[in-house]
């Protein structure tokens, strides 16, 4: 017994250890530059989307050129965690789509696309001016716009015309006095004001923006928060939260108000085309009684948040120049338009070409995300995009000073917060 | 020594064998050793120390860093949400570990009885513990969600509340509804561990201990507390490990919300580090957990040391 073990102990160690010298031993092999290329996506909302690029475009692209073009989907939420490890180890997918404020975190690890940018521009008549506000980092473009995914409001028709409405309140006071009505009619409002990402800036932001208030002025440095502007926004927040909405909004994330839409919770909520979507091939007689429209404005004008989702080449990718082509190709109006058409409006293009494209004309009621893009804007703005900015975001200071409103504190107390975060995170503390 | 004992074999021992080599105690040790310590080390070890280094730089994503010192820490102290992310972990952390404790020292007493069906029950009390932890948390978005709670709806049906309580929109409630997640989540560990540490107990102590006229609750009291004391100490330090570090679990259902009321330090720092693409002060808040954490489970351990006597 004692032997065997002892056996098979000694046949263990030097099997292990062999095994650990070959390998140590083994040549290295050297890869020949592959004829393929990596686009990591996140996964869309629209199925057909993703298969169009796998099925359609990618191997028209492979037919054209002979290079494969791999397609690699990310699941929702986990897209920016990828593109970090990606742009710290300087290995993974040559492309990549990116959204918000990416073009400045990762502005070194991603290469210069101005010149395709420009030539684009000039094909498909030109791009809209929040393009440029979505991708230039000191003056240079580091990612193709593909479509901004708008914020909007989405409402029930039915339930808003019982209350006397037959369109949707141009401004946030009609807004509020809409409000009270639907929720004494046991129809409340439901805006997210809980740590999501899209849908509590989606109508946070332009209501500051609305009423003048902003975080820092465009110098990227003056805090400005606390102003009589943002007095106003924070005690309007409160009304229309205490007075309208479900009590439930302060701790809703992304996914919350669209279920509570479609259960029929809540009559009114901001959000992207998602809804509409949803019920159209869920519950085709709710999708009729619903409609979406442009955020109410307020006394400085109206305005909405920009989501863009755009496509940045890394700067680890062995041929720079193939897949810039490549981005050329996809963005002709070939490709593009009939990728855009897969996802009928929910990516709104930022090229004035498709400001007329049959697209609209499939379902009209899309049609205020085209004009919204007009009048939005990334979080922070008018600010440059920053490092401050980001991680002003990251902290959620402004949607907290809002909900802190909500949850019952008082507006100079809110604002102190604020400031006092801002101050610290813009080192003038 | 061998030598000693049998000369026979002394003569016919080679120069040097390899094979021998590895055979003595010393060196077949440190090999058997050697794998899991270097598994530590790569994989614990390194990105400790990579993150305190880190933590000491002003260090962007996709940029170099630049050494600034303790300055990420001063900035940490001087956030107004970073305290209240350091009270949100400890009451988070108090409050869970006590009634997984409390509830599972509970637990581990019923299961030591005997009971039909009482290996079924034992086996069922795991689920919690076995399904993954993302899974389980979705099922209780559903059972928390004001539109769709179970808990709502009944409260309604029966006419206690109308509207049912906003389980993750109100700040207290948030926190109330996570607590109890967790316990629910780790209830099981505690009470199998502790159900282990029952079935150790010599039945003689009881009998004696009721012979001498000892109650129910003497001899839990003077019988089964003290000799449980060497596991309860285990199953409360690994839970508060656990516990002081959770992230999935408030990730999934309010993100740190509403409001940061329950913003914890894994939540806090991914933010920062992911999201704002602070590496520094990420790696510094993630890192400030340790002091606090050395600290409880070294007060744990001079409170709940085994007296000797």
């Amino acid at each position: 017994m004692a032997v065997s073990s002892r056996e098979s102990r000694r046949v263990f160690l030097k099997r292990t250890a062999l095994g650990a010298a070959g390998t140590l031993l083994a040549p290295s092999i050297v890869r020949a530059a592959p004829k393929s290329m990596t686009m990591m996506h996140e996964s869309s909302f629209v199925p057909p989307y993703d298969a169009f690029f796998k099925n359609k475009l990618a191997s028209a692209y492979e037919k054209l050129t002979g290079i494969k073009i791999n397609y690699d989907v990310v699941s929702v939420g986990s897209l920016q965690t990828r593109v970090t490890t990606a742009a710290e180890n300087g290995s993974g997918p040559d492309m990549t789509h990116i959204g918000f404020n990416w073009a400045f975190l990762f502005d070194e690890k991603f290469v210069d696309v101005s010149d395709i940018a420009a030539e684009i521009g000039k094909e498909s008549g030109g791009w809209y001016e929040s393009a440029a506000e979505s991708v230039v980092v000191n003056g240079k473009w580091k990612a193709i716009p593909f479509g901004a995914i708008g914020q909007l409001m989405n409402w029930r028709t039915d339930w808003f015309k019982e209350a006397g409405y037959d369109k949707f309140p141009d401004t946030w006071d009609e807004l509020l006095e809409a409000g009270i009505k639907l929720k004494k009619a046991g129809h409340p409002f439901g805006f997210e004001l809980g740590h999501g990402f899209g849908d509590n800036h989606g109508w946070i932001y332009p209501l500051m923006w609305s009423f003048g208030a902003r975080e820092v002025e465009a110098d990227g440095k003056t805090i400005v928060i606390d102003s009589d502007e943002t007095a106003r926004a924070v005690d309007y927040c409160r009304r229309l939260y205490k007075e309208t909405m479900l009590e439930d909004c302060l701790g809703w994330t992304d996914v919350n108000n669209n279920k509570a839409f479609l259960s029929e919770q809540i009559s009114c909520t901001n959000n992207a085309e998602s809804i509409l979507w949803s019920a159209k091939k869920d519950f085709p007689d709710m999708a009729k009684v619903i409609d979406q429209s442009q955020n109410p404005q307020g006394p400085k004008g109206r305005f909405h948040m920009l989501n863009p989702l755009c496509h940045a080449i890394f700067a680890h990718t062995p041929d720079h120049k193939a897949a810039k082509d490549f981005l050329r190709w996809l963005m002709k109006p070939e490709q593009a338009g009939a990728w855009y058409d897969v996802a009928v409006t929910y990516y709104q293009p930022f090229l004035h070409a498709y400001d007329t494209a049959p697209m609209w004309k499939v379902e009209p009621r899309n049609l205020p995300y085209r004009d919204a893009l007009k009048t939005a804007h990334l979080p922070g703005w008018p600010a440059p995009l920053s490092r401050a900015q980001s991680e002003t975001i990251a902290k959620f200071v402004i949607i907290d000073m809002f909900a802190k409103a909500c949850a019952g504190k008082s507006t100079k107390e809110v604002i102190a917060d604020a400031k006092g975060q801002l101050k610290q995170i813009y080192r003038q503390a | 020594m061998t030598a000693a004992a049998a000369p026979a074999l002394e003569r016919r021992r080679p120069a040097f064998s390899f094979g021998r080599w590895l055979e003595r105690e010393g060196v077949f040790s440190w090999l058997m050793v050697a794998p899991p310590v270097a598994f530590l080390v790569a994989l614990v070890g390194y990105p400790f120390f990579y993150g305190i280094w880190i933590s000491l730089q002003n260090r962007p994503v996709a940029k170099a860093g630049e050494f600034v010192g303790l300055d990420n820490f001063v900035a940490a102290w001087h956030d107004p949400v970073f305290r209240l992310v350091v009270l949100n972990t400890f009451v988070y952390t108090i409050a869970a570990t006590l009634l997984k404790m409390v509830g599972g020292l509970g637990l581990a007493l019923v299961m030591n009885q005997d009971f039909r069906f009482r290996n079924l029950t034992r086996a069922l009390l795991l689920l919690p513990f076995i399904v993954p932890t993302v899974l389980s948390t979705i099922a209780w978005q559903w059972i928390l969600d004001p539109a769709f709670s179970v808990i709502n709806w009944a409260l309604m049906y029966t006419g206690i509340a109308n509207p049912g309580p906003s389980w993750l929109g109100n700040p207290y409630l948030a926190m109330f509804s996570l607590i109890i997640v967790n316990t629910w989540r780790g209830l099981p560990f505690y009470a199998i561990t502790l159900l282990a540490g029952l079935q150790t107990i010599s039945p003689e102590l009881y009998e004696a201990a009721t012979i001498d006229g000892a109650s129910p609750w003497q001899r839990f009291r003077y019988v089964t507390l003290p000799l449980l004391k060497p596991v309860i100490f285990i199953v409360t330090m690994f839970s508060v490990i656990f516990t002081f570090a959770d992230f999935q679990l408030i990730y999934v259902l309010t993100r740190g919300g509403p409001a940061n009321a329950t913003h914890v330090f894994a939540t806090y720092a991914f933010d920062i580090a992911m999201g704002a693409g602070q590496f520094g002060q990420g790696a510094a808040i993630a890192l400030s957990m340790v002091p606090p954490l050395a600290l409880i489970i070294l007060a744990m351990a001079i409170y709940m040391r085994p007296s000797k006597s």
